[in-house]
């Protein structure tokens, strides 16, 4: 299921985009924002999928990312043109907060995401074979 | 460039300079095969392998153009580099594991060979092979300019070589690059690469917090860029200064783009062990976030100072950089800083001379056929050729390379990114999906930048595209499109998949 809405969402946004850069206008700069930011949680899907469904420790980690790249995107459309019109935070218009919070919050979803669901893959025996460099690639090509 | 004229820059570059030099000669002790040539023998930990990654991955537009283009339309210009948090993830998850197995299958040394295994297509790795020649024909000669012009600046070369200035520093920069990447290949570019990685981290972060301090903090400096006439409140809007098309435009590139970056690729393939990718997101992600600090610290900084009458206003925005560090920076933090240029600007050029020399010497060959011989004397003459040759072209025709080495990423990403991203992961596209996915990406970004930034004729009233749209997100987009396009219009045919390699892409 992972797999099959991860493609379909590659394979339909893809032609989107090409669309929107054609179309133009507000409307189309909000669909081609929406659709840039799926496209990394779409790709990281696909790539995990194992017998086409995406394990469960890696739902969580994939959700908030794909959380945190579209609504701070979201916010940032809301927010244009109104530096002045609202409150700062820390010392910066609210905007410019979110897009250091599109930089900076990504790193810990990610980093810890990959890393406590590393073993989880489960790894079988090939892959530990290869890991351990049982391939050709032992072998030097003069 | 301004010239720094301090003691303190110019024995803090003969320095590095000297370091690296060192790092060379004990590599060439440690390059014995082609495999130690072009993939460091396989024998690289989580460490390494991270910082190269990162200082491959960043040039000096990190430290000098990022900087100015944030000068010329705000904080949208960090739309460019935001990614850098979570791109490590993405390469991990969707291709370091996969590569690093299949280089565990395989004899794979290269991002051609990757092709080769996956769609069992010469045309396929031959039309890879050609993407990277041109575009590390771009990129490294763009990168050499870049290295002569700052040696002259640091060295204040003109003085005593009048016009010759350029191709004398040119030169220098040359040779030590072409003495640590022939003598030791990819066993000195991934310890030059630590080495250099360290260094320009620790510039990035002394500068942003010298650069924060010396604006007045975080809210003075914002508060004095929204009121100042020039700037104006849209600094700080992200979508101010460029349309949206062009903000998230960087953004697509960027983060989609980095799946195609041979020079970044080729590191998981020197991993000892893919086990210790685990940490790998973390590391990367957290050495890019620092690296990248700089950007913010002197493109707010810069704005700020000019707003409340410190600094003239730039004539040209590239100054940002220099004339903060002349203007305001003691002079060994001015010193570390350009030791972390050179150190940028070097890294990335050695790893494009290595993956350069892999496709002239091992994947072109292989494409047409013949039979190469001993790849490790091959790959050292190719390394000389190909900085010597893109040195030279560089030189002769210095607007026409800076020009082409702008978007020599984005040819990487929109002919790579998708062929490899996808196709590693499903099984379902064919070869002649790739080799259309290639060929549109990488014709469709060269095409479209070459007409809008060459003026052959107004390309973009001609052009069907709203204002403010990248060329290379247009070529990324229709690279995606035209792989599922023609992976659902052809069959899977004769170039059945290995089955040990077909686990590995299905999971």
């Amino acid at each position: 299921m992972a797999r099959s809405l991860s493609l379909l969402y590659l394979a339909l946004a893809s032609p989107a985009v090409l669309l929107s850069f054609v179309v133009g206008g507000p409307a189309a700069e909000v669909v081609f924002t929406i659709l840039v930011m799926g496209f990394p949680v779409a790709l990281i899907a696909l790539a995990t999928a194992r017998k086409g469904r995406l394990g469960p420790p890696l739902r969580l980690p994939l959700f908030l990312l794909l959380v945190v790249l579209e609504g701070t995107s979201v916010g940032m459309l809301a927010l244009r043109g109104k530096v002045m019109a609202l409150p700062w935070f820390a010392g910066l218009p609210l905007a410019a907060v979110l897009l250091l919070v599109l930089w900076l919050a990504p790193l810990p979803v990610v980093a810890l995401g990959y890393a406590l669901t590393f073993e989880r893959r489960g790894f079988d025996q090939e892959e530990r074979d290869s890991a351990d460099g049982g391939g050709a690639a032992g072998e030097d090509k003069r | 460039m301004p010239m720094p004229a301090s003691p303190a820059v110019v024995w803090t570059a003969i320095a590095y300079l000297a370091v690296v030099v060192l790092i060379g000669v004990w590599a060439a002790r440690r390059t014995r095969s082609a495999k130690d040539f072009f993939i460091a023998g396989q024998r690289i930990g989580l460490l390494v392998t991270a910082f190269a990654t990162m200082s491959a991955a960043f040039s000096g537009f990190v430290f000098v153009g990022g900087p100015g283009l944030t000068y010329r339309i705000g904080i949208a210009s960090l739309f460019i580099v935001i990614p850098v948090s979570f791109t490590g993830g993405l390469l991990c998850w969707v291709l370091a594991w996969r590569l690093r197995l299949l280089a565990g299958l395989r004899e794979v040394y290269t991002v051609p060979d990757v092709v080769l295994c996956r769609y069992r297509s010469r045309a396929a790795s031959g039309l890879a092979a050609v993407a990277i020649v041109i575009g590390t024909l771009a990129y490294l000669g763009a990168q050499l300019q870049a290295l002569g012009i700052l040696i002259e600046s640091i060295f204040g070369t003109e003085r005593f070589l009048g016009h010759w200035s350029l191709a004398v520093s040119m030169a220098i920069g040359v040779l030590v690059i072409v003495f640590y990447a022939t003598a030791g290949g990819m066993v000195a570019g991934v310890y030059t690469d630590l080495f250099q990685g360290v260094l320009m981290l620790g510039a990035a972060v002394a500068v942003f917090f010298f650069a924060m301090n010396i604006g007045g903090g975080t809210e003075s400096i914002a508060r004095s860029i929204v009121g100042s006439q020039q700037f104006g409140p849209r600094f700080l809007d992200p979508f101010g200064g460029v349309p949206v098309f062009t903000a998230v435009g960087f953004f697509f590139v960027f983060a989609l783009g980095n799946l195609g970056q041979p020079h970044v690729l080729h590191k998981f393939f020197m991993l000892d062990d893919p086990r210790k990718l685990r940490w790998m997101p973390a590391m990367i992600g957290l050495t890019q976030t620092l690296c990248v600090l700089i950007w913010l610290g002197i493109g707010l900084a810069v704005p700020a100072l000019v707003a409340q009458g410190h600094l003239a206003p730039l004539a040209n925005f590239d100054e940002a950089t220099p004339a903060f560090l002349l203007g305001f920076a003691p002079d060994l933090l001015t010193g570390l800083v350009f030791a972390g240029i050179l150190a940028a600007i070097m890294s990335t050029a050695d790893s494009f001379v290595n993956i350069g020399s892999a496709a002239l010497v091992r994947d072109l060959p292989q494409a047409l056929g013949w039979r190469s011989g001993d790849e490790l004397r091959q790959g050292r003459i190719a390394v000389v050729a190909l900085a010597v040759g893109a040195a030279l072209f560089a030189y002769l025709y210095g607007d026409l390379i800076a020009l082409l080495g702008t978007f020599a990423f984005g040819t990487f990403g929109a002919a790579l990114g998708p062929a490899l991203a996808v196709g590693l992961s499903w099984r379902r596209v064919t070869a002649p999906a790739a080799i259309a996915s290639i060929a549109v990406g990488m014709g469709v970004n060269v095409l479209l930048e070459l007409l809008t930034k060459l003026a052959i004729f107004d390309a973009a009233s001609w052009l069907p595209f709203a204002p403010g749209v990248l060329p290379t997100a247009v070529a990324l987009a229709a690279s995606f499109t035209v792989l599922f396009a023609v992976s659902l219009l052809t069959a899977p045919g004769g170039e059945s998949v290995d089955e040990d390699v077909a686990r590995l892409i299905e999971g």
